[in-house]
């Protein structure tokens, strides 16, 4: 190259990467705006999620369409450092290696990426252009990087042809399709002398199309590329069922804004791809409410990017800052959130949906802005410690008339301390399930106590509506409580209570290990403490509570304790970490149901078990699910023939040797 | 303009009630205690005020069960300020002699506008906020939906009657106000708010004065209602109770 080339190409490269530098400060300056969080131990962990998820595409691969992405990344890979070295060679001639495509292995791999992709950027130009899926918003980015990419591939590939006639060294192992070109341009009577020209020109092409990308990219939505890396680094290593604390959440005059938010939380929107991933799985969503945790991502990006810059100087606009909550994200799609957990399980970036929704809803009920059924609850909840608005001297009445006993674990040392919960204590439906556990563990010879009316609920998902104030306090209570019981280990039916008491009261000093009782039931049979007396002939499915499955990775053993019943097991299409949420979760069951909604998720769910071929039984683990797939089974007119039981119901009836089915 | 929200505790309904030995009383010893959701209206009610129109919202309670709670709440909704009157007997007052002793206290501040639930689970014939605009000789309006001040010196109340009538009615201040509803239900206070408040302010605490009331009633008996006729309760599958029902209504020649 010439030196007026050379000069040039810095001048360029010198551009792209100052308008790159300008805009990734900017965007780092707005991320300071959040709060401080530390996302740094465990960096070990950290390179393995990035190796894992990024360079193994581990959730897009869960897919088929996923083999598109994982070709188009890889091809990107090779390409860009392809770019690289051709870059500093153009920069620094006397560097002392080759230009990237003069090496045969590499030239191979660039001329099969470029066809790859080629062919990947017409697939992904055919559905994104003519099939036209519902959920892709189309976008001028996308268009931007299709016909980017695809110019990348073309230029690189005739370059290579134009190498070939130029040199006339024709290579069919290394360049398979620069040396077909080449024979088709010789054929178009190309002359090796212009065609070396053109191969520089196709070189110069390429060069400012990538730089002029690499300037373009921070200013689009294809920031993913860059912060995606990073989001999946920066990743949460705390056991996912634990919500970060409010910390000094605002509630006051001002407005919800970037300040509120963690750094880290304000980086999900910029490390968003938009490919819809978590609109397919989210319950909200999919049954028709307001809520959809791609948009909702992206538009606290828009936000941050229209308040950015008067938070960043510190003056607002018009006497005040644009808002984030009632202006771009509404309160109704807060509300309708289950906490599924399905958005962040699938989400190839790893962003963090559910501490986002958590924290605006936070400040909903800093403000008191919370629908009226849901105030109930919360009033009820704090003033007699259950949602129920139930004496809390009734809490224990489900033992009444029991044949078993059941201790005052605070009068008596038990082994386990049983933690009840709301919904096993005061509903109906469910407490006949708590009833035959009670009698299960009794017949197992496990030693178990419950706190009769010292137990309060457990705040799992007071917590999760934003009342973080209430959650502290019956946090506070109940280990009080417990602390002055003799137990050695905490059981419960309730995968809600499970979770909070798991995972997040250790936080607040309760340290004491639990287990769910599908746990306990399988360790139970496993020793032969419970020995099935017979068979239960029955086909079923069953359910996977989000608290149970996606947050604390329990998926396998109730299903051993059905196999031990003798259960004919057939899985849902949604199963395990795919499970369909049943709507109850993140406090929706206390809310009036979400505007908008035309199939609720419950009922999604049981038709999705109904029509499985001969399954008669749905099965449950969770106490909340009882109610709302009873409804469910009943607005759907599946009462018939889709019977909802709770797992310990069926192991009392298949450990119990009379054929009379109920002890 | 200087609002006053008269706060009544009442037995919460959560817990069984319990005749105390003495045959005329409640016995308190179990007994819960719950802001009279009337009050919660005419709190919310003057806040609403406050945030209009500006101004200071007092807070004024009996010691009575978890009355500081209430207090406290109020403040943490956007009180002012709250009074706790202490030195309340045992059995509690009438509501006559409790108004004597709340519209002495009252007489002294003199705010421009005293509001109050119009009636409480233990004042259903709503005495209360008639008994206080008696005693301080102040105009009286009773089961008001919404209080509006656009002028000075006065407010605009509005009320419902039977037979779908409502009505408008202007009130030389100072009144008293027995508030049946604000114009939007009480706002919930989340608890840390409240936490905040109890480390943060102060309720002031003042003897309630010694008011000579004659109460005029007395009460000869408390008892829990006997049923006339004991019903009759069906129970079983909702097959077998509809059968029994059929042969009910078959059996008192209802249906053929
Ligand atoms: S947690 Fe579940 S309901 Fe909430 S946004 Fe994610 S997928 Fe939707
Ligand atoms: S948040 Fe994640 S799953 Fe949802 S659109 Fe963005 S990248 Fe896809």
């Amino acid at each position: 190259m010439s030196p007026s080339g050379i000069l040039l190409l810095w001048i360029v490269s010198l551009v792209a990467l100052g308008l790159f530098a300008f805009r990734v400060r900017y965007l780092l300056g707005l991320l300071r705006l959040g709060r401080g969080e530390n996302r740094l131990g465990g960096v070990g962990r950290r390179l393995a999620a990035v190796a894992w998820e990024v360079l193994g595409q581990r959730r897009l691969l869960r897919e088929p369409a996923g083999v598109l992405h994982f070709g188009i990344f890889w091809g990107f890979v090779v390409y860009a450092s392809a770019f690289i070295f051709s870059l500093f060679k153009g920069l620094l001639p006397f560097l002392p290696y080759p230009m990237p495509e003069e090496i045969g292995p590499v030239a191979l791999a660039l001329e099969v990426f470029g066809v790859v992709v080629l062919a990947g950027i017409g697939g992904a130009a055919f559905r994104r252009y003519l099939l036209r899926p519902p959920r892709l918003e189309q976008s001028r980015d996308a268009g931007v990087i299709l016909l980017l990419i695809g110019s990348l591939m073309v230029t690189s590939l005739l370059s290579s042809g134009f190498h070939v006639v130029a040199t006339g060294h024709a290579s069919f192992l290394w360049n398979p399709v620069g040396t077909g070109l080449a024979s088709l341009m010789v054929g178009g009577g190309l002359a090796p002398s212009a065609a070396s020209s053109l191969q520089l020109t196709m070189w110069w092409l390429h060069m400012v199309l990538v730089l002029g990308f690499l300037a373009y990219l921070p200013y689009s939505k294809h920031l993913h590329l860059l912060a995606s890396s990073f989001s999946v680094f920066l990743t949460d290593l705390s056991p996912r069922g634990r919500l970060r604390t409010a910390d000094a959440d605002g509630g006051g005059p001002d407005p919800l804004n970037a300040r509120n938010f963690t750094w880290r939380e304000l980086l999900n929107p910029f490390a968003c791809a938009e490919c819809g991933r978590c609109d397919r799985v989210c319950p909200a969503q999919t049954s028709g409410a307001a809520l959809s945790p791609q948009k909702m991502v992206h538009h606290i990006k828009e936000h941050l990017l229209e308040a950015g810059p008067y938070l960043l100087r510190g003056t607002p606009r018009n006497g005040h800052y644009p808002e984030l909550v009632g202006g771009v994200v509404s309160a109704d799609e807060l509300w309708a959130c289950t906490t599924c957990y399905a958005c962040m399980e699938r989400c190839p970036v790893m962003n963090e949906h559910i501490p986002l929704i958590v924290r605006m809803r936070r400040y909903l009920v800093t403000r008191g802005e919370v629908d009226a059924r849901l105030q109930d609850a919360l009033t009820a909840t704090s003033r007699y410690g259950n949602s129920f608005g139930q004496s809390p001297k009734t809490r224990a009445r489900w033992t009444q008339g029991l044949e078993v006993p059941v201790k005052d674990v605070r009068r008596e040392q038990a082994q386990y301390l049983w933690f009840v919960g709301d919904y096993a204590s005061f509903d109906p439906a469910a407490r006949e399930a708590t009833r035959a556990a009670a009698r299960v563990l009794h017949r197992a010879g496990v030693s178990f106590g419950i706190l009769y009316d010292g137990e309060q609920t457990s705040g799992n998902d007071i917590r999760r509506v934003g009342e973080e104030g209430l959650f502290e306090m019956l946090a506070e209570k109940n280990i009080a409580t417990m602390q002055k019981c003799r137990f050695d280990e905490i059981i419960t039916t309730d995968p809600h209570a499970y979770n909070t008491l798991k995972n997040e009261y250790p936080e607040f000093g309760g340290t004491w290990p639990v287990v769910h009782y599908t746990e306990l039931f399988d360790r139970l049979i496993d020793a032969e403490r419970l020995r099935p007396a017979r068979r239960l002939g029955l086909r079923a499915t069953y359910h996977d509570p989000c608290y149970l499955g996606r947050y604390n990775g329990i998926y396998e053993a109730p299903r051993r304790v059905l196999r031990a019943l003798g259960a004919d097991l057939v899985e849902m299409p949604r199963n395990r970490l795919n499970a369909y949420c049943c709507g109850a979760g993140g406090g929706r069951i206390w809310m009036e149901e979400a505007a908008g909604v035309k199939e609720r998720p419950a009922e999604r769910r049981v038709r999705e078990a109904a029509v499985l071929n001969g399954v008669g039984t749905l099965v449950v683990t969770c106490p909340k699910e009882i109610t709302m797939f009873r409804d469910a089974v009943k607005t759907t007119g599946h009462e018939e023939g889709l019977m909802i039981k709770d797992l310990a119901e069926l192991v009392e009836e298949a450990t119990t040797p009379e054929v009379s089915g109920h002890a | 303009m200087n609002i006053a929200v008269l706060l009544s505790m009442v037995p919460d309904l959560v817990e069984e009630l319990e005749i105390a030995p003495s045959g005329v009383a409640l016995d308190t010893q179990w007994l819960r205690y719950l802001l009279s959701e009337s009050d919660d209206h005419a709190l919310e009610q003057a806040l609403l005020l406050k945030e209009r129109y500006g101004g200071k919202v007092t807070a004024l309670a009996l010691d009575r069960g978890e009355a500081e709670e209430a207090l406290y709440t109020a403040l943490a909704r956007g009180a002012d300020e709250a009074v706790k009157l202490t030195g309340i007997p045992e059995e509690g007052w009438g509501k006559r002699a409790a108004a004597a002793v709340v519209g002495a206290v009252l007489k002294e501040s003199a705010p421009d506008l005293i509001l109050t639930g119009v009636q409480a689970i233990d004042d259903m014939d709503g005495h209360m906020a008639g008994a206080l605009a008696g005693i301080l000789g102040l105009p009286f309006v009773g089961v008001t939906r919404s209080v509006d001040a656009p002028g000075a010196g006065k407010v605009l109340v509005q009320k419902e009657y039977p037979g779908g009538m409502a009505a408008e009615i202007e009130v030389d201040l100072p009144a008293v106000i027995g508030v049946l509803s604000a114009p939007q239900p009480p706002r919930y206070v989340p608890v840390a708010r409240i936490r905040e408040a109890r480390k943060t302010r102060t309720i002031s605490e003042r003897e309630a004065p010694s008011v000579a009331a004659p109460e005029g009633l007395v009460i000869r008996r408390l008892f829990k209602p006997e049923p006339a006729e004991r019903a009759e309760m069906l129970d079983g599958t909702p097959e077998e109770m509809a059968r029994q029902i059929v042969t009910i209504l078959e059996n008192r020649g209802l249906v053929r």
